[in-house]
C-alpha cells in the first residue's frame, strides 16, 4: 500500500515556488546581513506600494477564472484625474472622485464583457488589453502627455502626505488603510454570499448558474472590485511620488498576475484567497529586494520575475494534470 | 443580397478595408491627400511589412488552437542577436542563422510547455515575453545597439523593380509560402484539424504533439526573422522594438477572421487583418488625427472586433444548447 506523503511534504509539493522564495531570502539574510536591517524592512515597506492594492484586485478576477489586463489603464487613467481634480474638488473630492472613476472604469469592462458573452481568458485578455489601450488614451487626451505634480496645487495635500510618507509610531500609514481593507475583502471573500459565488464561478461556471448564481453579476462584480482597487492603488501611487502622469500605471499588470499566482492562487480559477496574494506580494517585493543587495541589475530582475512566472503557471499546472 | 451581406459580416477585414476606401474617396473631395497614390500605398506596405512576417508565424499557432504573445520579445533577441553577430564580423548568413535558430528555441520552449505540459498559451506566453524582454535589455545594457556593417544596412533598405522597397518583396514571398503550406501541404491541413477539435485529430491518427510543438517553432522563426529584418532596415537592434507587437499582431488575426478558438481562418485573413491595422493607421494620419485619438480608435476597434468574435460564438453556444435541449425533449 502507497503510502500517504505526510502534511509537511504534501504542503511544500503544493507551494514549491513559495518555498523556494522563502529559501532564497534567508540565504540572502545569511549572505548580506544588512537584508534584515530596520533600514531596509523601512524602505521595502515604503517602495510596497502600489503593487498590494492591485493584486489583491486582481485575485478576485483570478479566483472568477479570468483575468484582467486593463488595470494599466485604469490605474493612469484614475492617478490622472485624482491629480488633475485636486485643485477643483479639494483632496478629500479629488480622492472620492478617484476612486468613482476607477470603479466606473472597471463597471464599464465588466458590462462589455458580459455584453459580448467573453467566457474564456483568451478573450478576456484581449478584450481588457483594448479596453486598457482606451483608458490610457483619454488620460494622454487629459494631460497632453505631460506630468502633473500635485505639490504645485493651491489647494492643501496634507491627506496625499500622509498616505505617501506618514507614520504611526514605526508603521507607515498606507500600510494600516490596507490592511483594514484586507481584513474587509478576506470577511467579503470568506463570509457573504456574493463572495462565495466568485470562488464558485471560477471553479465551475455552469454548476454556478445552476445553483442560481447570476454570472453575468458576479463577473461585473470581479471587474468592478478590480477597477476600485486599482483606483486605491492610483491614489497610493500618486501620495508617494507626487507626480502622475497619463502611462504610470505600465507594468503593474504582470506583476500583479505575478504575485497572485507565486501566492498559489490557480490561473484556473476557482481556488485561492487573499491572505495568499499577500504572501506572493511580500515574496515576490523581497525577490526584487534580494537581487539588488546581491548586486544584480534590474534586467536580470525582469528577467527573474520572467522565469519565475513561467514556472510558477507549469508548476501550478502540473498540479491539476 | 443577403449572400453578399452574410460574406461582408463574415469577412470583417474585406469590409472595414472598403469602409476605409470609401471614407477617404469622400475626404478627397474635401482636403488633397496623397492617400490614392502608388507611393502612399507601398509605403503603408512596407510599414505593415514586419508585422505581417510575424502574423504569418503567428496564424500557424492560432489556426493550431494557440495564441503566441512572446512575438514581442523574440523580435527584440532575433534584431539584436543578428546585430551583435554582424559587429563581430561574422558573415551575414551567420547573423540570419543565429538569430533564426534562437527564435527556434523559444518556440520550442513554448511548445514544450504549451503542448505537452498543457499549461494555458496566453497567459505562458505572456510571461515568457516578459522574460525575453528582460534579457533583451540584458543583452544590450537597455542601449541602441548601431550596426556597423553597411551591407546588413542595405538588406531592408533597397528597392527592387523600380520603385518597390525589399522589405514589401520579402514580406510577399514569406506570405505566399505560408499560404502554400497551410493550403497544400498535409501538415497545413492538420494543423486546421488540430485547431478544430483537439481529441478528435488525436484519435484519427494525426501526430497532434509534434505538429502543433513545431507550430510554436514555425511562430518563433517568424518573429525572430521579422526581428533580423527590422533591424536592418533601423540599422539598430534595440530591446524597445516589439512592445505591442504581440498584442497587435494576435488581436490582427482576429480582425482577420482567424478565430482564437482555433481551425477557422487562414493565412489570408490574417495578412488582411494586420494590414486593416496599418491602414486605419494611415487614413487617420492623412486626415490629420493627433497619435493620442489614434490609440483610442485602435483600442476601439480591438475591443469592437475581438467583442463581434465571442459575440459569435456565445449565439453559436446558445443554439447549440437550444438543439441539444430539443433534442433531449424529443427523445424523453
Amino acid at each position: 500500500m502507497k503510502k500517504e506523503p505526510s502534511r509537511i511534504v504534501k504542503f511544500i509539493q503544493d507551494n514549491l515556488v513559495l518555498c523556494a522564495l522563502i529559501v532564497l531570502a534567508i540565504v540572502t539574510a545569511a549572505v548580506q546581513p544588512k537584508f534584515l536591517s530596520a533600514a531596509n524592512l523601512t524602505n521595502i515597506m515604503r517602495q510596497l506600494w502600489p503593487l498590494p492594492f492591485i493584486a489583491l484586485g486582481m485575485t478576485f478576477v483570478i479566483i472568477g477564472g479570468f483575468i484582467d489586463l486593463s488595470v494599466v489603464g485604469i490605474i493612469s487613467l484614475s492617478a490622472v484625474i485624482t491629480a488633475i481634480s485636486i485643485d477643483t474638488f479639494g483632496q478629500v473630492g479629488a480622492m472620492a472622485l478617484g476612486i468613482l472613476s476607477g470603479m466606473a472604469m472597471g463597471y464599464l469592462n465588466g458590462v462589455i464583457l458580459t455584453n459580448f458573452g467573453a467566457m474564456t481568458q483568451a478573450e478576456v485578455l484581449f478584450i481588457t488589453y483594448g479596453m486598457s489601450s482606451i483608458y490610457m488614451a483619454i488620460g494622454l487626451m487629459a494631460t497632453n502627455a505631460e506630468t502633473i505634480r500635485i505639490t504645485r496645487s493651491t489647494r492643501s495635500i496634507s491627506l496625499f502626505n500622509a498616505l505617501g510618507n506618514g507614520t504611526l509610531g514605526i508603521v507607515p500609514i498606507v500600510l494600516i488603510v490596507f490592511v483594514v481593507i484586507l481584513v474587509l475583502m478576506h470577511l467579503f471573500h470568506t463570509k457573504t454570499l456574493a463572495g462565495r459565488g466568485i470562488t464558485l464561478m471560477g471553479g465551475n461556471k455552469n454548476a454556478a448558474r445552476l445553483c442560481g448564481f447570476n454570472i453575468k453579476r458576479t463577473m461585473r462584480l470581479v471587474y468592478t472590485l478590480s477597477g476600485l482597487m486599482s483606483a486605491l492603488g492610483a491614489i497610493s501611487l500618486v501620495s508617494r511620488v507626487t507626480t502622475a502622469n497619463a502611462t504610470c500605471g505600465t507594468g503593474y499588470e504582470t506583476n500583479a498576475i505575478l504575485c497572485v499566482v507565486v501566492g498559489g492562487t490557480s490561473l484556473k480559477g476557482g481556488k485561492g484567497s487573499v491572505i495568499r496574494t499577500m504572501i506572493g506580494v511580500v515574496l515576490i517585493t523581497l525577490l526584487g529586494n534580494c537581487m539588488n543587495m546581491l548586486g544584480l541589475s534590474t534586467y536580470m530582475q525582469t528577467v527573474m520575475r520572467g522565469a519565475v512566472l513561467v514556472v510558477a503557471i507549469w508548476l501550478d499546472n502540473r498540479k491539476q494534470l | 443580397m443577403k449572400n453578399i451581406w452574410k460574406t461582408l459580416t463574415r469577412q470583417k477585414a474585406v469590409f472595414a478595408i472598403l469602409a476605409l476606401l470609401v471614407i477617404m474617396g469622400a475626404a478627397e473631395l474635401f482636403t488633397h491627400t496623397t492617400f490614392y497614390t502608388l507611393y502612399n500605398w507601398l509605403d503603408m506596405l512596407r510599414s505593415a511589412a514586419v508585422l505581417e512576417i510575424v502574423a504569418m508565424g503567428v496564424s500557424v499557432a492560432v489556426l493550431c488552437g494557440g495564441c503566441d504573445l512572446s512575438v514581442g520579445g523574440t523580435l527584440c533577441i532575433g534584431g539584436i542577436l543578428a546585430v551583435m553577430t554582424v559587429n563581430a564580423g561574422l558573415p551575414i548568413w551567420l547573423a540570419f542563422a543565429a538569430a533564426m535558430a534562437a527564435g527556434a528555441l523559444i518556440g520550442a520552449v513554448n511548445g514544450f510547455l504549451i503542448v505537452h505540459q498543457r499549461t494555458e498559451p496566453f497567459i505562458i506566453t505572456l510571461g515568457m515575453g516578459m522574460l525575453l524582454k528582460g534579457i533583451a535589455q540584458q543583452l544590450t545594457d537597455a542601449h541602441p545597439l548601431t550596426c556597423k556593417s553597411l551591407e546588413f544596412m542595405t538588406i531592408s533598405n533597397q528597392k527592387y523593380f523600380g520603385s518597390v522597397p525589399s522589405l514589401v518583396v520579402f514580406m510577399l514571398v514569406i506570405v505566399a509560402l505560408f499560404y502554400l503550406l497551410m493550403r497544400f501541404t498535409s501538415f497545413g491541413r492538420n494543423c486546421y484539424a488540430i485547431g478544430g477539435n483537439y481529441e478528435v485529430a488525436k484519435y484519427s491518427g494525426i501526430a497532434v504533439v509534434p505538429i502543433k510543438w513545431s507550430a510554436f517553432v514555425i511562430s518563433g522563426v517568424t518573429a525572430s526573422l521579422a526581428g533580423v529584418l527590422l533591424a536592418s532596415r533601423m540599422n539598430t537592434g534595440s530591446s524597445v522594438y516589439g512592445d505591442n507587437t504581440g498584442m497587435l499582431v494576435n488581436c490582427g488575426c482576429v480582425i482577420g477572421g482567424t478565430s482564437f478558438a482555433g481551425g477557422v481562418g487562414g493565412i489570408p485573413q490574417s495578412f488582411l487583418g494586420v494590414f486593416v491595422m496599418q491602414l486605419f493607421t494611415n487614413c487617420m494620419n492623412q486626415i490629420g488625427i493627433s497619435s493620442y485619438y489614434q490609440q483610442l480608435f485602435q483600442g476601439v476597434l480591438i475591443v469592437t472586433v475581438i467583442g463581434l468574435d465571442c459575440y459569435g460564438r456565445m449565439l453559436k453556444r446558445e443554439h447549440r444548447d437550444r438543439e441539444s435541449r430539443l433534442a433531449a425533449r424529443m427523445g424523453s
